[in-house]
């Protein structure tokens, strides 16, 4: 389907993709500019890198200043390989194996119940402001299935 | 330096064998996971994390050298440039996020709230668990930073003195826990609207959250992207001051 469009429109039209050196370029600049600004924020205030681009890429895509198909072929192979990119982040405990000795099972089982307090807190949480707009304000909350 | 260790060098040096190795630990826990159709153990980053620290733990016994020595050495040059790569790739979530900016419009101040206000009660939870569990404060300011992406939260744990690895670590194992028992813990605290559904499993489950929010709805799946990565924005914003108040200072 894409190609056929490419063929019998070899100007850019607007359901065309940025060449990946080009998303590559903006993903760059954008990468470049947030590790620029990341130093400046205070240490005990530390706002790290990704953060930055990614408040600087959504807010870019937001006011089209930067158009959807100038980035997200890019971005969605980028994503299709993050589970990946978290294995040195992972192995990099091979550092930290005393601490994991010492406090290794007290660790797990800390990590074990946080995520589950972490998953009970929030969805509370967030029924509660649901069921605060539907019955106090008598707000559709009904959402469209794409 | 004794002459092992030089050889070891001369071989390991290189990025060459950080990247293998990564890509093949990876692989395997891919083929695991395949092979017995999804046991949660078996999640292909979890078994690259554990495979991998098993081969450099074996690699030190057989060369009698410390794990940490031929980690920094032999691992970490391959490593750190596959872990370069995850800040352009946290960046990209800006595309999905913008995707569903429907989403964001209408439901703002429910996504804000909830997940600041949860986070909020959630920390002081982590922070009395760690108490519990006798953790010290180094440990504590590693783990309250888990709610965020990795990338996210490695940085954040560093800056208020915990150790990255361990909220690495961390980070793994939340998305393990909730690929083994979001359903269950979804039945068992009668969680049913889709909303707050994808919020939590968004919070508590990184990226796996996501797309075990996905298998429920499409509704859910999207809150939980949103979710997902906005978390890490509110971890940034909040844990910080928390630590400040609760006076933690490894």
């Amino acid at each position: 389907m894409k190609s056929r469009i490419r063929n019998t429109q070899p100007s850019l039209g607007p359901q065309k993709d940025a060449p990946l050196l080009v998303q590559m370029g903006i993903f760059a600049a954008i990468l470049f500019v947030s590790s620029l600004i990341s130093p400046l924020f205070p240490p005990e205030f530390p706002v790290p890198t990704p953060v930055i681009g990614l408040i600087i890429l959504y807010t870019l895509l937001t006011l089209h200043i930067i158009k959807l198909e100038w980035v997200e072929k890019f971005a969605t192979s980028m994503i299709g390989f993050i589970s990946f990119l978290f294995v040195p982040s992972g192995i990099q405990l091979a550092a930290s194996l005393d601490i994991m000795k010492e406090q290794g099972l007290q660790l797990i089982l800390v990590i074990i119940l946080s995520t589950i307090l972490l998953l009970v807190v929030v969805a509370y949480t967030a029924s509660f402001f649901i069921w605060l707009k539907q019955v106090i304000f008598h707000t559709d909350v009904s959402v469209e299935e794409i | 330096m004794t002459a092992v260790q030089l050889n070891i060098m001369d071989f390991f040096g290189t990025p060459v064998f950080g990247i293998s190795l990564s890509i093949f630990v990876y692989l395997i826990g891919m083929w695991l996971f395949k092979i017995t159709n999804g046991f949660f153990l078996f999640q292909p980053l979890f078994v690259g994390m554990v495979l991998g620290i098993f081969s450099l733990w074996l690699m030190a016994k057989v060369f009698s050298v410390d794990v940490a020595w031929l980690y920094r050495h032999a691992y970490k040059p391959g490593g750190d440039i596959l872990f370069w790569f995850l800040t352009p790739a946290t960046i990209a979530f800006a595309v999905p996020l913008y995707k569903r900016n429907d989403i964001i419009k209408r439901f703002w101040l429910e996504i804000g709230l909830s997940l600041t206000i949860g986070l909020v009660i959630a920390l002081f939870g982590i922070y009395w668990v760690c108490k519990l569990f006798g953790l010290n404060d180094a440990g504590i300011a590693s783990l309250l930073p888990q709610a965020a992406t990795t990338a996210i939260a490695m940085p954040i744990a560093e800056a208020i003195g915990g150790n990255s690895a361990i909220t690495a670590m961390a980070c793994i194992v939340n998305a393990v826990i909730i690929y083994a028992l979001a359903n269950f813990l979804l039945k068992a605290f009668r969680l049913t609207e889709p909303i707050s559904q994808g919020l939590s499993l968004g919070s508590a489950g990184h990226a796996v959250g996501s797309a075990k929010a996905l298998q429920l709805g499409s509704v859910t799946g999207s809150m939980a992207s949103v979710a997902f990565v906005l978390i890490s924005i509110v971890v940034d914003l909040i844990v910080p001051v928390f630590t400040n108040l609760m006076g933690i200072t490894p």
